[in-house]
């Protein structure tokens, strides 16, 4: 039965019987149909199904071995005696000029007499070169010497900045956050649900109740250029590398390996973690070397040495 | 092409013309609708048609990405979820865990009724649609949501009444599916029975467990010595006292960390304590307007992420950065050892982009609350206010006024908030037209 249609389309007519073009037509409104049914502003990438056989065997294996009650003691070389670790961090390229920060509220006070905020990440001294603010911590030790202290750690703000970009604080030690400014400030420790206001001129004291991986960045909600970093251990040994590069770590123990975690923020290391190019301190690249201490020894790694590849910008 | 039109066509084919146009249009031929209808309705037909895939967790790639884990890595923890928690259709409660298996096996699996009519399945039938079968708040509709659902995964909820860094008890959960949350998407489920509520409250401390037991495998592989050679020990020391304990811990210690909230005085003179909670909001001891604005509507601040979105632009900064970082490579200077580095990451950078692309959500700002419309999410009795300021809102940029503002100033501040949707700056009568039922 041919279907008459307007005589301006018997062409078309012929068109669409022929097989050529409805093989095509049928081909394009199935693509179509497809695309639209199928895509996304990007599909989901597909993570990995569990192992089902390996799952139920890993329940059985744990639910055994709390009736059997395991766990191997560690047998770690323990020696005697505590050890002084310290160096110096130094930065081998040019730092650019540090960029000023976006200063847009509270500007009576954080723009007084036009004066300018700048970004403090990457902080060499101008006469030794020395690199601040690097976070060299113990990832585990066997024993401590010292008490957790009981005196607080002043963290500042003044001038709608932290007095203190990195700083570092022993589980269960007080740290004093004070308020310098004339202004309400909130501050935000990430990773620890410490989000508190600080009203001018006032402190509140923060007790850190677990350690954190690596250091955490800390924030004011209402001006938020401001950024500094903090990191609890539990241990306590840990030290910021001071504005000349140099740090120490005392009464560390000795006679028994220990590994150290480096970390800057501007580092292109994963997560911030610093590598630096000294093999005989097996450096590897998470940011960690190891060393052994003599006891009563008091170890200088010297000038180590950050190349301008190792921090980003 | 021809000109086709009537008059030429006279001229050019007369002989049809006539008939072709004077006859009424026929309709098209029946083969023609049966060969469109082919074309248009097997594709889907076909697209839909089969038997439904067996819901399964979804891996939190996210983070897989941000640890940067192999996908043996990736194997290893979701063969260890697997085991701690099992399926959604046959959810494993570990006693450890402290949950209760009867309410989640009446919230788990596919939507069925027992012999007895009893109906299974609740949050399959109620919540995954927004939430997702492995409540990270990415469903299928999460994406049309504002504010989007929530992710369950990191343990962190905002509307609560334990202190910021405690969970919620169960009770503010039930309070949450009860009342819903005005001003968001999340419906009120309060003509669901008492054990069905228990029942998907139960489910969702779940799966929140198993989120954050999920997070802490994956971050606990940056931990790990050599000597492990990339692989967590799969024992019970590690497994359910060093990572899920302190997790369910957390949630069974929620009771004992709710606020603890002084009586507002009953004989409170309302109106001196509105204008005290005014100047302490407008004060710099508490500071709202930095944030609220100088009207209360919200418009202080406005470039602000709350924990779920930060994470995802802090990802997005990390990967351009690195595929900057990487176009910036002199890799012609490198030696083979650097150029696998390089190369790999290359390829874990682009996994990150197609994970950030498809299985997270595009990010949002979060604006703070808008106080001149009396709509508030965590619940609009003062005593929920109070929390709200007391503790702040675990997740959001809202800080703590805790220990900065003494109790009856949280009180004034609150009554001052709720007055604010009625608050007139006048003289009634004189600055204000009377209303027309008023007039005489």
């Amino acid at each position: 039965m041919r279907c008459r249609l307007v005589p301006g389309l018997i062409y078309m007519e012929e068109l669409m019987t022929s097989n050529l073009f409805r093989s095509c037509l049928g081909a394009t409104v199935c693509a179509v149909l497809a695309a639209s049914v199928g895509c996304g502003a990007g599909s989901p990438v597909e993570g990995p199904k569990a192992d089902v056989a390996a799952a139920t065997a890993l329940r059985a294996s744990l639910a055994e071995s709390s009736a059997a009650g395991g766990g191997e003691a560690e047998e770690q070389s323990q020696g005697t005696g505590w050890a002084t670790l310290k160096g110096s961090f130094t930065f081998l390229g040019t730092p650019a000029a540090p960029k000023a920060l976006v200063v847009d509220k509270d500007t009576e006070v954080c723009s007084k007499d036009g004066m300018k905020l700048y970004d403090q990440s990457l902080m060499v001294d101008g006469s030794t070169k020395g690199l601040a603010n690097v976070v060299v911590f113990l990832r585990k030790s066997s024993r401590v010497k010292a008490e957790v202290p009981q005196e607080k750690l002043l963290f500042d703000q003044k001038n709608c900045e932290f007095m203190t970009p990195v700083f570092a604080a022993r589980v269960g030690q007080p740290v004093s956050v004070k308020n310098s400014d004339p202004i309400g400030h909130n501050t935000n420790i990430s990773g620890t649900s410490f989000n508190q206001l600080i009203p001018a001129g006032d402190s509140t004291v923060f007790t850190p109740g677990r350690e954190t991986g690596l250091p955490v960045s800390v924030t004011c909600n209402i001006h938020p250029w401001m950024k500094a970093y903090a990191v609890f251990r539990e241990d306590g040994y840990v030290a910021v590398s001071a504005a000349d590069g140099s740090f120490t770590i005392p009464d560390l123990p000795a006679g028994e390996p220990l590994e150290f975690q480096v970390w800057h923020e501007r580092s292109t290391g994963r997560s911030g973690a610093l590598s630096l190019d000294r093999p005989e301190l097996k450096w590897n690249a998470k940011g960690r070397f190891k060393i052994t201490l003599k006891e009563n020894e008091v170890r200088d790694l010297g000038a180590l040495e950050v190349p301008a590849d190792a921090i980003s910008g | 092409m021809a000109d086709l039109t009537k008059a030429n066509m006279r001229q050019t084919h007369p002989e049809q013309t006539e008939a072709a146009f004077d006859r009424p249009s026929q309709p098209l031929g029946c083969r023609w609708v049966v060969r469109l209808a082919v074309i248009f309705l097997v594709p889907l037909a076909g697209a839909g048609c089969g038997p439904t895939p067996e819901a399964s967790f979804r891996l939190n790639l996210f983070e897989a990405s941000a640890q940067r884990l192999k996908p043996s890595q990736e194997q290893q923890v979701a063969t260890i979820l697997a085991a701690l928690f099992g399926t959604p259709d046959a959810p494993v409660v570990l006693p450890e865990t402290g949950l209760d298996e009867a309410k989640l096996l009446l919230a788990a699996g596919p939507v069925r009724s027992d012999i007895v009519g009893r109906k299974n399945g609740l949050y399959r039938e109620h919540c995954a649609h927004c939430h997702g079968v492995t409540g990270d708040g990415m469903g299928p509709t999460a994406a049309f949501l504002n504010p989007y659902p929530r992710d369950y995964r990191p343990g962190v909820f905002k509307f609560k009444s334990t202190e910021r860094a405690d969970k919620p008890t169960h009770e503010d959960l039930v309070l949450v599916l009860r009342n819903g949350l005005a001003g968001s998407s999340m419906p009120s489920f309060d003509l669901l029975s008492q054990a069905k509520i228990d029942a998907l409250a139960e489910y969702v401390k779940y799966l929140s467990i198993r989120g954050e037991v999920e997070l802490s495998l994956m971050r606990a592989y940056f931990e790990l010595d050599d000597e492990d050679q990339g692989r967590l020990p799969e024992t019970r020391e590690f497994l359910i006292e060093e990572i899920l304990l302190p997790v369910a811990e957390s949630w069974q210690s929620a009771p004992d960390a709710v606020i603890d909230v002084p009586e507002m005085p009953a004989d409170l003179d309302m109106v001196a304590s509105i204008a005290k909670g005014k100047e302490l909001f407008y004060g710099n001891k508490a500071n709202c307007v930095k944030c609220h604005g100088v009207t209360g509507l919200g418009d202080g601040q406005a470039n602000d992420y709350d924990d779920w979105n930060k994470v995802v632009v802090q990802a997005q900064k990390t990967v351009s950065g690195g595929v900057e970082q990487a176009a910036k490579a002199s890799t012609w200077e490198m030696d083979s050892e650097e150029l696998a580095e390089h190369e790999a990451d290359l390829v874990w950078l682009e996994r990150f982009g197609k994970v950030l692309d498809g299985n997270a959500l595009r990010p949002r700002m979060i604006r703070p609350r808008n106080l001149r419309q009396g709509i508030y999410r965590g619940g609009m009795r003062p005593l929920d206010l109070y929390y709200r300021i007391h503790a702040g809102i675990n997740g959001a940029p809202m800080p703590a006024a805790k220990g900065t503002v003494a109790p009856e100033d949280i009180w004034h501040i609150v009554n001052y908030v709720r007055s604010l949707p009625y608050d007139f700056n006048g003289t009634l009568g004189v600055d204000r037209p009377m209303a027309a039922r008023d007039r005489l």
